[in-house]
């Protein structure tokens, strides 16, 4: 029968709200294998090595097949309705069987690796801030705080990790959650509602993320041309000896570490000693030469807009595949950042005093009111929520998926403490004040510093390809929700990308403190997506269940409070 | 007498859009669903209904409770046309379904219809889509949502079926269904295991013509497979649309080699017929006279209940 030509297996890709761009991925189901009836009838064999459901279920599959055109899935086997791994066999022609073996077509890891992407993936440009933000909380209550809310954001993701399943035992008929997403739990709950505010929480986050991204690129590509300058600078002016004496009379070496702002806001106070605060704008009594450079080449002014040059061509691409070949170079920044601030310690030493609640000269208390500040950059830096089911998918042993959530956890916990301690401690108090740490803390070095400059580079260049990436992810998540395509017409991703580009460059321009924009869209997008959501589901789906009591009701709550509290905390402090 | 479309009886089959009708109707009737049907929304099948079912019955297809308010009208002035002549209802429920109250509400205004029009008429319920709960649950939901209907049923009698498109639930029901609608079953499945007695086959199967559903069977041994029913009818009605593609009608069918002859064929108006005999050294023409001469006393017992049949369809 000409039946027998046609391939059983449908190559259809199957686009669902949670295809965050992996868009060579094919659909699962139809990859899956079926067995072939075992069509031996001469002999009159009592052992069958196929199931009598399986060997009808096959029969039917193949007559469904014939009903409807082959690129209509209308009659195609759900996922519950295929049998079980353990009961499919392959038969060769030749009669013997062989059992399907492996994972069902998604790649399989051991936990080493599902630990190490979940690491590298939660570790961000926030890591640049954890110094900032205990110097805001005060050095212990920094810590402290850095512990409880790495503890309170594991829970809170354990809860969402476990929120698709209790969708399955909640109800008594199967819904199929296998590719679910947490806004697709969201959606389950609270219908539209969830929907939409978890799509704009989550464009919350990943907004955020881009414009911080803009002005640290700003920021990194501004003292990189300096260093290039100022060293092409320098040797064109050694070429003058005589003018070498007159021209540098009283430079001494850059100091190690400077305070970039000294009579801004934090730092009342510090401005008598103003020997050692050098301008990083000048590094010689030529003032010509740089004052052309510095006005073509300025932090605010001028590099935000040569930034659009280069990135909003990339964020047109249509495919972001391209891009996440160089996630690497995340992993390499992080690494070399951690030896960077290790060699800087061993050279600038310790200073820190312990003054519990007073201000000092030097020093900043150990407990500030200016606390929340550290909770709100922290949400961001422990905020993975709306893709650790994703991650957590391809974990070869899942009933290991909360021991191994909690030690990537752990890891990163470790790795943002170990770079904010060791950069509070080794702040040179005694010239200048811990006040002067800032919210990026490689400013607080000066562009001539060469380890720096290469932290500086590579970071640079690791954000260039990161943020086509997160580009993309706002507009498959915006435009599949409004428009039902990822890529409705150039016009309209076009429109969206003038819009995301437009926002960093203005942040860039008149409000670069990225202390501030981490902390305001991580308190807000944690709001939802790592307080209130993960909560409420989980109280919902324990009250369907008949399970909620009074101290899980209460500590949920509690939890939606504290959320809440973190928002709000970022606009009064 | 006159016979119009008007005139013909009628098997409903009913339920709200999306329940699984188009699909149930395309799988039991080996009908190929085109694409678009699904996207069209409601279903608006009657006159272009060209399944007969059981020789003389139409298969008309309605979606009851959809939100088509255009669907809606059409249905309720045309309410008396559509349950006049019904021989056979049959109403599927979505187990899935998060409306039972509204899904009740359209059943019972049918049933009034029915009961108005065509008060003889036989009614049954599929609770559909049952894969979908887990099977430790099924038994007890369906339990439920049977006694539900039958207590708003009353005063008609309804039998209820779960069913799923996924399991042997399906095809077990509808053959169930035909079961009861063929005239004078009993006496036929008698007079069926005289002749494979006679004719010394290992199994004799009875279908009906249109759906290959089993009405009946006779067995002399145990056999090991249990759904072998239903992949005959899925091997055959593949085979059937195989046929139809080049324009041609299935026949008869002689599948043979050393171990055993399975011989498929037209038996009577409303049925086909497979025997199967284990004995090779049995020629072929033998067993083939056999049945033919069966198929006369066959049809004489049809006719024998047929008149009450088409006298009551001359009489409407």
């Amino acid at each position: 029968m000409e039946g027998d030509s046609k391939p059983l297996l449908d190559p259809v890709c199957r686009g669902s709200y949670t295809d965050k761009g992996s868009t060579d991925s094919l659909d699962r189901g139809a990859r899956r294998p079926f067995h072939v009836e075992h069509r031996n009838i001469v002999e009159n064999e009592p052992s069958e090595r196929v199931s009598a459901e399986a060997s009808v279920l096959s029969s039917r599959v193949h007559y469904y097949s014939r009903l409807t055109a082959s690129s209509d899935r209308l009659l195609s086997p759900p996922d519950h309705v295929i049998p079980c791994q353990e009961e499919l066999y392959v038969y060769s022609p030749l009669g013997m069987a062989f059992k399907v073996t492996g994972g069902d077509g998604g790649a399989k890891n051991p936990s080493i690796i599902t630990i190490f992407a979940i690491w590298n993936t939660m570790m961000g440009t926030s890591i640049l801030s954890i110094p900032w933000g205990i110097k805001q909380a005060g050095f212990t209550l920094g810590i402290v705080l850095l512990i409880s809310m790495g503890l309170l954001t594991l829970y809170c993701c354990l809860r969402v990790l476990k929120s698709p399943k209790s969708i399955r035992k909640t109800i008594s008929t199967y819904i199929d959650t296998s590719d679910w997403e947490f806004p697709d739990v969201c959606k389950y709950y609270f219908g539209k509602f969830g929907q939409w505010s978890s799509l704009v929480f989550s464009m919350v986050s990943l907004i955020g993320a881009m414009v911080v991204y803009w002005v640290l690129m700003s920021n990194f590509l501004f003292n990189t041309g300096k260093f290039i300058y100022s060293k092409i600078l320098y040797n064109y002016k050694l070429y003058k000896l005589i003018d070498m004496v007159c021209l540098f009379p009283n430079t001494r070496l850059p100091p190690p570490v400077i305070c970039p702002f000294p009579d801004t806001g934090d730092h009342r106070g510090n401005s008598g000693i103003s020997g050692l605060y050098l301008n990083t704008n000048n590094y010689g009594n030529d003032t010509s030469d740089t004052a052309v450079f510095d006005r073509w080449w300025s932090k605010t002014n001028t590099i935000p807009f040569y930034l659009i040059i280069l990135l909003l061509p990339l964020l047109n691409f249509r495919s972001a595949s391209f891009f996440a070949r160089f996630t690497f170079l995340g992993t390499i920044s992080v690494v070399y950042l951690i030896i960077l601030v290790t060699l800087k310690a061993i050279r600038l030493g310790f200073h820190l005093e312990f003054h519990w609640l007073e201000t000092t000269q030097f020093y900043v208390p150990e407990f500030r009111l200016l606390f929340p500040q550290l909770t709100g950059v922290l949400t961001l830096a422990f905020f993975i929520h709306n893709c650790i089911i994703t991650l957590m998918k391809s974990n070869k042993h899942q009933e290991n998926n909360v021991r191994d959530l909690s030690v990537a956890y752990l890891l990163v916990g470790l790795t943002y403490l170990y770079v904010g301690v060791l950069i509070f401690s080794a702040f040179p108090s005694p010239p200048l004040s811990k006040d002067c740490i800032e919210p990026n803390f490689l400013d607080n070095f000066p562009s001539s510093d060469v380890l720096v400059f290469v932290a500086r580079t590579c970071l640079l260049f690791q954000m260039t390809t990161v943020y086509p990436l997160l580009g993309y992810l706002v507009r498959v998540q915006m435009m599949s929700q409004v428009f039902g395509k990822h890529y409705p017409s150039f016009f309209h991703v076009f429109t969206l990308n003038i819009f995301i580009v437009g926002t960093g460059v203005c942040m860039a321009k008149y409000y670069p403190n990225i202390g501030s924009i981490i902390r305001y869209s991580g308190a807000t997008c944690g709001l939802a997506l790592v307080f209130v959501f993960p909560s409420l589901v989980h109280m919902i789906s324990q009250k369907r269940r008949g399970e909620l009591s009074w101290p899980s009701a209460i500590f949920h709550s509690l939890l939606i409070v504290l959320g809440v509290a973190n928002v709000a905390g970022q606009f009064f402090m | 007498g006159m016979s119009s479309t008007a005139m013909k009886k009628k098997v409903l089959l009913m339920g709200k859009s999306g329940s699984g009708k188009t699909s149930m109707r395309s799988i039991i009737f080996a009908n190929y669903i085109a694409r678009d049907t699904r996207r069209l929304g409601a279903t608006i099948d009657v006159e272009h209904s060209h399944v007969r079912f059981l020789g003389n019955l139409v298969l008309n297809l309605w979606d009851c409770g959809g939100q088509d308010t255009f669907m809606e009208n059409y249905f309720t002035s045309q309410r008396d046309n559509i349950f006049r002549n019904v021989e056979v209802l049959i109403y599927v429920f979505d187990v899935e379904s998060r409306e039972l109250e509204k899904d009740m509400h359209y059943y019972q205004s049918c049933l009034e219809a029915i009961l108005q029009n065509s008060p003889d008429a036989k009614v049954f319920c599929l609770v559909h889509k049952m894969d979908l709960v887990q099977e430790d649950q099924r038994d007890l939901i369906f339990k439920e949502r049977e006694e539900d209907l039958r207590r708003l049923s009353r005063p008609l009698a309804c039998t209820c079926f779960r069913t799923s498109i996924w399991d042997e639930t399906l095809y077990k029901a509808w053959s169930s269904i035909v079961y009861q609608l063929i005239p004078n079953v009993q006496q036929l499945e008698t007079n069926l295991r005289n002749f494979a007695q006679i004719i010394e086959a290992d199994e004799v199967l009875l279908f009906e013509r249109a759906t290959f559903l089993v009405i009946s069977h006779y067995q002399c041994k145990e056999q090991r497979d249990a759904h072998r029913f239903e992949k005959i009818s899925n091997i055959i009605k593949q085979f059937k649309l195989s046929c139809s593609k080049l324009a041609a009608s299935f026949q008869s069918m002689e599948v043979r080699n050393s171990n055993f002859a399975a011989f498929i064929d037209v038996f009577t108006s409303n049925t086909y017929v497979m025997v199967i005999m284990s004995d090779p050294s049995i020629p072929s023409a033998a067993t083939l006279i056999n049945i033919r001469n069966a198929r006369k006393h066959f049809e004489k017992l049809e006719r024998l209940d047929g008149p009450k049949h088409s006298l009551t369809m001359r009489m409407r």
